[in-house]
């Protein structure tokens, strides 16, 4: 599945996107980037899954968009 | 209520007077508004740990925006009895003293068009995922935190 970073994350990751096969829910995922990137788990960012935001875990499939975003400050 | 389908209100760059007067001027032939509001956000020469901001770097994520402000019309325009709501938003760099956000609403009674820009502003300042990254003097960046 595609996921997909922004602001201050794009450049913590070094990527604005990344491509991760099966990962079975949001905890999953969360687990697995936090231990690749690990400063991303001290990081304050919410999830969105195909641009509807999240709070809790949800299963995922790898046809779903997941976005990481910090917190917002347009205007 | 007339369905609307999303508008883009993303601008490459920094928002031109040009483009505002224009605007103000296309609604001379809509006579049935009595009030418009208009809200400039600009880009504020802050200084942080000594540095000057010389400009912003806005970047978004423009699919979900452009739906979260289509919602986000909708719910305003239900709220109040407006004939008119532009929303436009920077994206790339956009330098100190110059103009990133333009917020345009009308109404036939001034009310609605003041609170409802108030509303908008508020709003996407809180909703709209966009980014704001503070270029300083040195060339060095931080990143915005909206209060």
């Amino acid at each position: 599945m595609k996921i997909l970073f922004f602001g201050q994350l794009v450049e913590m990751i070094g990527a604005k996107e990344l491509l991760i096969e099966d990962m079975t829910d949001i905890d999953t995922l969360k687990a697995f980037l936090h231990q690749q990137f690990p400063l991303l788990a001290q990081s304050k960012y919410i999830i969105a899954v195909d641009q509807e935001m999240i709070s809790d875990n949800r299963k995922l499939e790898n046809h779903n968009i997941v976005a990481l975003m910090p917190p917002f400050s347009g205007g | 209520m007339k369905e609307r389908t999303p508008k883009n209100i993303f601008v490459q760059g920094a928002i031109s007077s040009a483009f505002i007067a224009d605007s103000i001027q296309k609604h001379s032939t809509k006579t049935d508004i009595g009030g418009h509001s208009i809200f400039l956000g600009q880009v504020r020469a802050d200084e942080i740990e000594g540095k000057k901001v010389v400009a912003i770097e806005y970047t978004a994520y423009e699919e979900m925006a452009l739906q979260k402000m289509h919602e986000i019309r909708e719910t305003v325009f239900a709220e109040y009895p407006l004939t008119c709501m532009h929303v436009y938003h920077s994206l790339g760099k956009v330098a100190a003293g110059e103009i990133c956000l333009f917020v345009f609403t009308s109404s036939a009674h001034r009310k609605a068009a003041t609170e409802a820009c108030s509303v908008l502003v508020e709003r996407i300042k809180a909703e709209l995922p966009v980014w704001g990254a503070e270029i300083l003097e040195d060339e060095t960046h931080q990143w915005k935190v909206n209060q």
